[in-house]
């Protein structure tokens, strides 16, 4: 079969990014006939682990020496490197601790006791802190039409156009109340990457930041509205920092 | 010294292998290896106010992050002394049945059929079999729609949180629902049959001890409230805050899943055993398809856990249809969350996710911030009884090739429906103040 060579490929996370793409159910066929999938170990036996690939799709965050390589081998075969999801991105749920090699390893002691000593485990890194990065689409997990509208692109041969907005943005597009002066204390949605056509606030439900920090975002006018309401500096961090890994430095806020 | 390696399995969700050593005709080891990477969840959730858990511990995992959240939702409220409404677990029943439905399909059709047909993927069988491969994504979509009409996600639900639903399903959701579910029942009866007529798998069974979650009634997924684990037709009964009494866990060196056991013997969890401990509860279509299937249960054969999650389809569209009938006569009604007194407490929730039975424990302090945490995830759970199905293939293999032996052996895992990405978040944990 002709068509872009593409592996899909999982490191450390829910797997929930290769199950959107499994999700597509209405064009999985359709996909499958325009590409040519290479490697796609969650979904087949058959495994082609060395020919160059046109397009690595890669989800998941580095946590682990095996992480480490199996990225560097991809990027080795990999013409270009899509980082598919918050993970991937910027570290995502299983970076938010971000803390030092000390406190990491009480961690693990604290889960695994004395074995905690003996397992392949790293701090984990988004991918671009590993190797570099193509190009990057957040969510956790990533938005179906997102994904398909980035393969479309990449299909006819140039990037999609960046996601320069935040939630807010896509709030007011939906005509959505905004739940922050509705006097909801905490809304992730002005310093959160958009595109997701503002799902939660659309359904009350106030932004969690899923989609990792908005890179020019100015955090203290949010902040200034997060602290009137209420919330301490600490609360206010700990939600911040949920999705976004290492991408939101220790004073941010 | 024959060596028997499977790198990584191919067709599971997460990271896992196979080492099978034999000296002298003497099976000498037998590893399931998980080596999904470390994530330590369960100290990220410390000191976290009680309404961030449920979606953080939804990130365990994808194809279970409903079971994940909407437990954790259910152990979080029993620690705070929350009632929901009836309407409230109805839906949240429905949305679990959503999630089984997915995925179910998924596993059958995408990840054990290949198996039985010859084929390397779904993918693959296209061209031959495009019948079967679109019967498989209709369902698996189903069972998204029924996700995303009620959690407002297919993955990693938003719209249930503490207390109830953010926003509930729309009449015109729910006329859209109940067309697909009639087209879909049909599509499950064509997957029954699909199943019955598929070439036997040769792999040896062994017997096995069985545990899962039921409730009073009904064949329930998010309403149970007690465990039960059967071996050799004796019967233990288990309630939530006695959990580690059935579990018994501990960490192994070769696996970042810790290991169960209860009496010093492994069991199995999933819809296999949920079969073996509860199908008088269900209704008289999934019934016949069992027998249709011609399931003898408790059963030995692993396998046969491909075949039961056809029979859950079954009765779990018919559970959605007479849901979504009930809501579009009498209507759905507007209710908002119940408030939430944060206060110090425990509580332990038992439920059946796809792959069997889950539990979520935690400890909150009087600020209701989550002190301490404990998830046991199905897969953890089947590890070991996945060891001692690989000793029994193993033990019956005489001279049979070593390509052929790590095929065997990966079905075997396979039928399990193993979840690795859950299967390393087993632990518990405890976080100073």
């Amino acid at each position: 079969m002709p068509g872009p060579r593409v592996g899909i490929f999982g490191l450390t996370g829910c797997a929930g990014d290769q199950l959107v793409l499994l999700d597509c159910e209405d064009e999985l066929l359709a996909l499958a006939g325009l590409v040519d999938i290479r490697d796609f170990l969650m979904a087949s036996s058959a495994r082609d682990r060395e020919s160059p690939l046109d397009v690595a799709l890669v989800e998941g965050c580095v946590a682990s020496r095996r992480d480490e390589e199996r990225l560097q081998e991809i990027r080795q075969r990999a013409r270009l490197l899509v980082a598919l999801g918050t993970c991937a991105v910027c570290g995502g749920v299983p970076a938010m601790a971000d803390d030092d090699e000390a406190a990491r390893r009480a961690r693990l002691a604290a889960v695994y006791g004395e074995l905690g000593g003996v397992y392949d485990s790293l701090p984990p890194r988004a991918l671009g802190e590993v190797v570099p990065v193509d190009l990057g689409l957040p969510g956790c997990p990533v938005e179906k039409d997102e994904l398909l509208a980035l393969l479309a692109h990449l299909l006819a041969g140039h990037p999609p156009p960046p996601i320069e907005w935040p939630v807010c943005a896509d709030c007011r597009m939906a005509e959505n109340r905004c739940l922050l002066l509705d006097g909801v204390p905490l809304c992730c949605g002005p310093l959160t990457l958009g595109g997701c056509k503002a799902r939660c606030p659309g359904m009350g439900v106030p932004c969690q930041g899923c989609r990792g920090p908005i890179e020019d975002a100015d955090p203290s006018a949010a902040l200034a509205v997060f602290t009137q309401a209420g919330l301490s500096r600490e609360q206010i961090a700990s939600k911040l920092r949920t999705f976004s890994g290492r991408a939101l430095s220790k004073e941010t806020p | 010294m024959t060596v028997i390696r499977v790198d990584h399995l191919a067709r599971v969700e997460g990271h896992g292998g196979i080492t099978v050593e034999i000296e002298n005709g003497a099976v000498r080891r037998v590893e399931f290896n998980i080596f999904e990477g470390i994530r330590l969840l369960e100290t990220l959730v410390g000191g976290r106010d009680c309404a961030d858990v449920s979606p953080i511990v939804s990130r365990i995992c994808a194809i279970c992050s409903v079971a994940h959240a909407l437990t954790s939702l259910k152990a979080t409220e029993a620690a705070m002394g929350i009632q929901v409404t009836p309407q409230t677990n109805l839906l949240r029943e429905l949305l679990f049945r959503g999630e089984n439905i997915q995925s179910h399909a998924l596993h059958f059709f995408c990840l054990a059929l290949p198996d039985y047909l010859g084929y390397p993927s779904l993918l693959h069988m296209a061209a031959d079999r495009p019948a079967e491969v679109q019967l498989g994504l209709r369902l698996k979509k189903l069972g998204n729609l029924i996700q995303e009409t009620v959690g407002g996600r297919a993955i990693h639900p938003v719209n249930a949180v503490l207390g109830g639903f953010a926003r509930l399903p729309a009449p015109e959701q729910l006329v859209a629902l109940r067309h697909a579910l009639v087209q879909g029942r049909r599509d499950a009866d064509a997957a029954v049959e699909l199943a019955g007529a598929l070439p036997p798998l040769s792999v040896a069974g062994s017997p096995t001890a069985y545990a899962a979650a039921i409730g009073a009634e009904g064949y329930g997924y998010y309403w149970t409230d007690h465990a039960v684990l059967l071996d050799s037709g004796r019967w233990h009964v288990f309630c939530p805050p006695d959990y580690r009494r059935l579990t018994n866990e501990r960490p192994v060196p070769h696996s970042h899943a810790r290991y169960s056991s209860f009496d010093g013997k492994p069991f199995m969890v999933g819809a296999l055993a949920r079969l073996a401990i509860r199908s008088d509860r269900l209704g008289p279509r999934a019934a016949a398809a069992m027998r249709y299937l011609g399931m003898a249960l408790p059963g030995s054969n692993p396998l046969d856990n491909n075949k039961a999650q056809l029979v859950e389809i079954v009765e779990d569209l018919d559970f959605a249809l007479r849901v979504v009938d009930h809501f579009l006569e009498h209507g759905v009604r507007h209710e908002t969350p119940v408030p939430l007194q944060r206060r110090p407490g425990q509580g332990t929730a038992f439920t059946e996710a796809p792959r069997g039975l889950l539990v979520h424990s935690y400890a909150y302090d009087e600020q209701g911030r989550l002190v301490a945490a404990d998830v046991i995830t199905p897969t953890a759970i089947n590890a070991a009884s996945i060891e001692d199905r690989f000793r029994a293939v193993v033990s019956n293999a005489d001279g049979l090739p070593s390509e052929e032996l790590a095929s065997r052996l990966a079905i075997v895992a396979r039928a399990y429906d193993p979840c690795l990405s859950c299967s390393v978040h087993v632990i518990e944990t405890r976080h100073a103040g």
